[in-house]
């Protein structure tokens, strides 16, 4: 007992240190208190309770909170997705994605924090963060699912004896494919956590019109992508129509609902300033939110999609669902969407919907400027009003005074009462 | 209801401090009075420091065979605030029967 406190003693005399400054009195006086406290467990539990002090001091509640969630769920996907044959390429991604994406998502906050500021006021940025790690780990456990039977021929061979799952065997590519996915993934996150950080000053319209339009677009793409990916999937649903109304619509969200959500946030944004002040406001808020519509719209796709592919090989009513009525085999649909959706669609959507969003973006934001009439020289002024008048001939009249020879005179015609004859004293001109 | 200003352990480390105002006291007295851990009791007394109602110093002069102790007394505004509360408590409590609405053992100032 003697040795336990005298260490916790000398624990809590050196972590005081990891409190903040303004706080750190309050440690050194319940360090100094404990000296008083009779020896055995009433001096323990004192030292205990200090031990409480420095965890509640050093580590705010809230921010304790986060850690020991996104901690908890970092440790289950590092769980699932760990496990796999040594010599499977698959389970080498996987360990690959565990050992740096991880710590990648852990530390992406602390720099953006020391760039951009801390997270901005307001539950929207709280909720889009929360959104978006959120995904990337759902992403990253439904991917590593997804290897694990991809590049399995025991588990693949389960699914069906007749129809093959493609089994990845280029090294290169695979490799090539992981770290391009981690790399696309890292920069998604850093992209959410800019954009909800305290310094780019993103309006909370702004966040939540890019939020809602991005989940619009995600749920429509994901209609697509999963039920749309063979020219017949959606044919149950929309089944002797001329044209895939679900292809039209995903077109449709993908151009024109950055551009919405550029409006919204344009005419949102409300700001003192000159008028280029706040047109340029506008287009940055429409900017931003076309580029946050299209992340969260290809993040959720990605999301939703590997999750439907994981799920595909475990749970029959999966298969049922994505292809009603029709007959397949799982392992030739599995097939089918492993081919169409994760080799290349996804990383394809993940890669290319900011770049649209960021343009339809600036479109939004010029859309929703105020109109200029076009004639108008720069400088701005209203329109040209009625021809006016001709300027009325000025009244007749008459100089009061002139210089002769370097001095003042009284020119003729004076009028003596005038009001104006104030200086009667000027001697008449000529 | 309304919400009571001070949890009934606040209450406790206030109703210590007003019994003699003038006195500073330090944090293991307060704990001894009250009953409180320390792990409780020194949330309560930053947050009352926070907030104005508390003000600490350290003892003057280096004692002898211990350290140094954090001081603690009300200020003039934790004393009003500190009595209004009481009183407050001291009404709820007789309107509910006479319980005790203090956790430990609370010394009313009087």
């Amino acid at each position: 007992m003697g040795g336990l406190t005298r260490a916790l003693a000398g624990w809590l005399r050196h972590s005081a240190r990891l409190v903040p400054a303004g706080r750190r009195a309050w440690v050194e006086a319940l360090w100094a208190e404990a000296g008083q406290v009779p020896a055995g467990r009433a001096r323990l539990a004192w030292q205990a309770g200090g031990l409480r002090l420095i965890a509640r001091e050093a580590l705010p509640a809230r921010r304790a909170a986060k850690v020991l969630v996104f901690a908890a769920a970092a440790a289950w996907v590092a769980h699932e997705a760990w496990p796999g044959p040594a010599g499977n390429p698959g389970t080498a991604v996987n360990r690959l994605h565990v050992v740096t994406l991880l710590p990648v998502l852990a530390g992406l906050p602390l720099l953006v924090r020391w760039l951009f500021g801390p997270a901005a006021p307001g539950p929207m940025a709280r909720v889009l963060r929360f959104g978006a790690y959120g995904a990337v780990l759902a992403l990253t456990l439904a991917k590593a699912s997804v290897e694990q039977i991809a590049d399995n021929p025991a588990i693949a061979s389960r699914l069906n004896s007749d129809a093959s799952v493609p089994v990845k065997t280029g090294m290169i590519y695979t490799w090539l494919a992981a770290s391009l996915g981690l790399l696309v993934v890292g920069m998604y996150v850093a992209a959410v956590l800019v954009a909800t950080a305290r310094r780019p000053r993103v309006a909370p319209a702004t966040l939540a019109a890019g939020t809602g339009t991005g989940i619009v677009l995600g749920a429509v793409m994901y209609a697509v992508f999963p039920l749309g990916i063979t020219d017949h999937a959606t044919n149950p649903w929309l089944h002797g129509l001329p044209i895939d109304l679900v292809v039209l619509l995903a077109w449709v969200s993908l151009f024109g609902g950055p551009v919405l959500a550029g409006v919204v946030a344009a005419r949102c944004h409300r700001r003192p300033g000159s008028p280029e002040q706040v047109a340029t406001g506008g287009i940055r808020q429409a900017v931003a939110a076309g580029f946050l519509a299209t992340v969260v719209g290809a993040l959720m796709v990605a999301v939703l999609g590997t999750v439907t592919v994981a799920l595909m090989a475990r749970a029959g009513w999966v298969l049922h669902w994505l292809y009603p009525g029709q007959h397949l085999t799982a392992a030739v649909a599995y097939n089918n969407e492993l081919t169409a959706s994760v080799r290349a669609k996804y990383g394809l959507i993940l890669l290319v919907f900011p770049v649209i969003g960021l343009l339809m973006g600036v479109v939004g934001g010029g859309m929703a400027l105020p109109e200029v009439p076009p004639g108008l020289p720069p400088g701005g002024g209203g329109p040209p009003g009625p021809p006016g008048h001709p300027a009325p001939a000025p009244p007749g009249g008459i100089r009061m005074a002139a210089f002769a020879d370097g001095r003042p005179v009284r020119l003729p015609g004076f009028a003596e009462d005038s009001p104006y004859g104030a200086e009667p004293a000027l001697p008449r001109a000529g | 209801m309304a919400r009571a200003e001070f949890s009934a352990q606040t209450l406790s480390v206030l109703a210590v401090l007003c019994a003699e105002p003038r006195e500073w006291r330090h944090g293991y007295g307060i704990a001894r009075d009250t009953g409180l851990k320390s792990g409780s009791l020194y949330p309560i007394l930053i947050r009352l420091a926070d907030r104005g109602l508390v003000e600490a110093r350290w003892e003057e002069g280096q004692p002898a065979g211990r350290p140094r102790r954090h001081l603690y007394r009300l200020t003039p505004e934790g004393l009003a605030s500190a009595g209004a509360a009481l009183t407050a408590a001291r009404a709820r409590a007789s309107g509910r029967g006479g319980r005790r609405v203090a956790a430990g053992e609370v010394r009313w100032a009087d």
